[in-house]
């Protein structure tokens, strides 16, 4: 698994996003490269919710930065919108940024903790001059109702005075001040509690509806990710292994990562037989990563074949693609 | 779906909390206060002249009639001189905190949020000026810059100037490099990500996010440097290098040292002065910053 490919992408839908070999690269010291994202391509259909899931450093999170140009990406295309990102300069990028907005996983250091809440959420409005002072007061209640915090309470506040859900509502609402057409959100939930993480997820499906959002939901919750998405892109190693639907995707796991991914997933049943299909060890180093398929290392059906060629990106069902030589059966 | 309407539950305001002001804090504020006072108005009081000896009364002790602190072995007032000397001293200070710290902040928090070569470049300097003790430095500077001859010597006004830009130079790095340590912490916050994703300029990320921020702990340390700097003040002026003529406390402990074995309180009376103001500022930073703190230490 873990290869490259666009045999997942779908031309002919109405796309916000296309990433195309999208490449992100870190040094680290003289000769040392870390490629945090290698290849990655992927479209985004007006409405849908993407999700992006993998293992703790997998590139996730670097993605989702790229696709926003912070920083820019090595390599690849990022077209949003029909313009594209990676070429723009400076002025025409800023005048792109009120369209892709971005909600992070810390909920507290997304807050400027000097700040009021009203100023939080008038400095998006204040820097794209969108109306009066009185307008813009008016904008700020109108974000806060929307998010389901009482202006009158919360207007004076600052960050540090509220939970990580009210904080996370807060990022929300500044997040839809600029009525953006794209909302990334890295991990919105991870941070939270159990509870808490339902109100969140619930208020983004709703603010997607309300607002006709488009959305990139990165986490390593896959839980959480069959709860909210459209379509879900398996990440390993800064390369893609599996995009599916989610219903698809976990009724028929194909790629072998998936697969142990899914099966890491905790069950509340104390009787129930620790699963044999988690994967051992630790992914290697993104400094060298193996040959052929990333994650032959780890696979139990890995091959001298996954060591020398690299697998594409194949469609095995309708709407699922598996990049891997040996995908599971099922 | 359906979501609940939150209920807002929020910590109650700091100032139910916070608990009562030490001490130290209403003694090092009163001094600062009174010696800040006596340097801005010290010259509308009544005192005698700082500055014309009184013969009839030569190297008086302190707690007599005439001259409450006593006089030096000239027959200067003690009181007078140290009311002078606080504006000299005082003044000289903070000039260089405020002139010195500003140019520090904005070299330190401007290369901890651009980063790359002009961080490193910056870094080093700031490295190879720490390494040099405060008093060499400032020394070096004010022996290169306000050097003298017979024929050409010094004048007082010009002697301050070029103490004041050394102490200037002095405190650049020291706040600095404060300023660079604290702005690097919450250049790497997701608000200011959060910033650049909608669009606001540097400028404005560094002035609105990342400065208020940074601010509490440059306002601590620069207590402690104003401190610092009195004493090094202080110091050049022992060496003979200083503000000459007893106008400052340090000169007045200078002129003082020959005397100390018939009148020690000429040296008792500025090294006091000197001392406390040093110890209150120490004290008033740190209060500063511990209040400052809390806030962040709420999270």
């Amino acid at each position: 698994m873990a290869g490259s490919g666009k045999a997942h992408m779908r031309p002919d839908g109405d796309r916000v996003l296309t990433v195309e070999d999208l490449t992100v690269e870190f040094r680290l010291g003289k000769d040392k490269i870390v490629k945090a994202v290698s290849g990655v391509s992927f479209d985004l259909i007006r409405g849908e919710t993407l999700a992006i899931v993998g293992e703790s450093g997998c590139g996730k999170s670097t993605l989702g930065k790229a696709i926003l140009q912070l920083p820019k990406p090595n390599s690849g295309t990022v077209n949003f919108l029909s313009t594209e990102l990676t070429t723009l300069g400076k002025k025409e990028l800023r005048d792109m940024r009120p369209a892709m907005q971005m909600i992070f996983q810390d909920p507290v250091s997304s807050l400027d903790p000097r700040l009021p809440v009203s100023e939080v959420l008038a400095e998006p409005l204040k820097v794209w001059k969108r109306g009066n002072q009185i307008e813009i007061d008016a904008k700020i209640d109108e974000l806060l109702n929307a998010v389901n915090l009482d202006p009158a309470v919360v207007r004076d506040r600052r960050s540090y005075e509220f939970s990580g859900g009210q904080c996370q509502r807060i990022s929300i609402a500044r997040a839809l001040a600029l009525e953006p057409t794209m909302i990334i959100c890295d991990e919105p939930v991870s941070a939270l509690d159990v509870s808490v993480q339902a109100q969140i997820l619930n208020l983004l499906q709703d603010m997607k509806d309300r607002y006709g959002l488009t959305l990139i939901f990165i986490s390593h919750d896959l839980a959480v990710v069959k709860a909210v998405s459209t379509r879900v892109m398996v990440m390993y190693l800064g390369k893609v292994c599996e995009v599916a639907p989610p219903d698809e995707l976990y009724k028929t796991t194909r790629h072998h990562y998936t697969r142990a991914l899914l099966a890491s997933v905790p069950i509340p049943d104390p009787d129930r037989p620790t699963s044999s299909q988690l994967i051992q060890g630790e992914p290697p180093s993104p400094l060298d990563p193996p040959s052929g398929c990333r994650f032959r290392t780890r696979c139990p059906a890995a091959t001298e074949k996954c060591a020398a060629e690299e697998p594409q990106l194949r469609e095995v069902a309708v709407g699922h693609f598996v990049a891997c030589h040996h995908p599971n059966e099922s | 779906m359906s979501d609940v309407q939150q209920t807002v539950e929020v910590l109650p305001k700091l100032s139910s909390t916070k608990k009562k002001k030490p001490v130290g804090f209403y003694l090092s504020a009163t001094w600062i206060g009174t010696v800040v006072f006596l340097a801005v108005f010290g010259w509308l009081l009544p005192t005698r002249p700082w500055d014309s000896a009184d013969y009839d009364a030569l190297g008086v002790k302190p707690f007599s009639p005439n001259h409450p602190l006593g006089t030096t072995g000239d027959g200067y007032d003690m009181l007078s001189g140290l009311v002078n000397g606080a504006k000299i001293s005082i003044f000289v200070a903070l000039v260089g905190v405020i002139i010195g710290g500003s140019i520090g902040t904005f070299i330190g928090v401007t290369s901890a949020y651009y980063r790359g070569m002009y961080d490193r470049v910056v870094t080093m300097i700031f490295n190879v000026m720490l390494s040099i003790p405060n008093l060499v430095l400032s020394l070096a500077l004010l022996s290169v810059l306000a050097y003298s001859d017979e024929n050409n010597p010094t004048t007082t006004s010009r002697r301050v100037g070029v103490l004041m830009l050394s102490l200037t130079i002095v405190v650049v790095p020291i706040l600095g490099r404060i300023g660079r340590a604290s702005a690097l912490q919450w250049a790497g916050r997701e608000f200011v990500l959060a910033s650049k994703s909608m669009g606001t300029s540097n400028a404005s990320i560094i002035i609105r996010h990342i400065l208020p921020n940074v601010a509490p702990a440059i306002l601590a340390i620069g207590f402690l440097a104003v401190g610092s700097l009195i004493i090094v003040e202080g110091s050049l002026a022992v060496l003979g290098i200083g503000v000459p003529g007893g106008a400052s406390w340090g000169s007045m402990l200078a002129n003082g040292r020959g005397n100390i074995a018939y009148s020690p309180h000429e040296v008792y009376m500025p090294a006091m002065a000197i001392a406390l103001t040093v110890i209150s500022c120490n004290w008033f930073g740190d209060y500063v910053r511990r209040a400052l703190d809390k806030r962040e230490s709420k999270i």
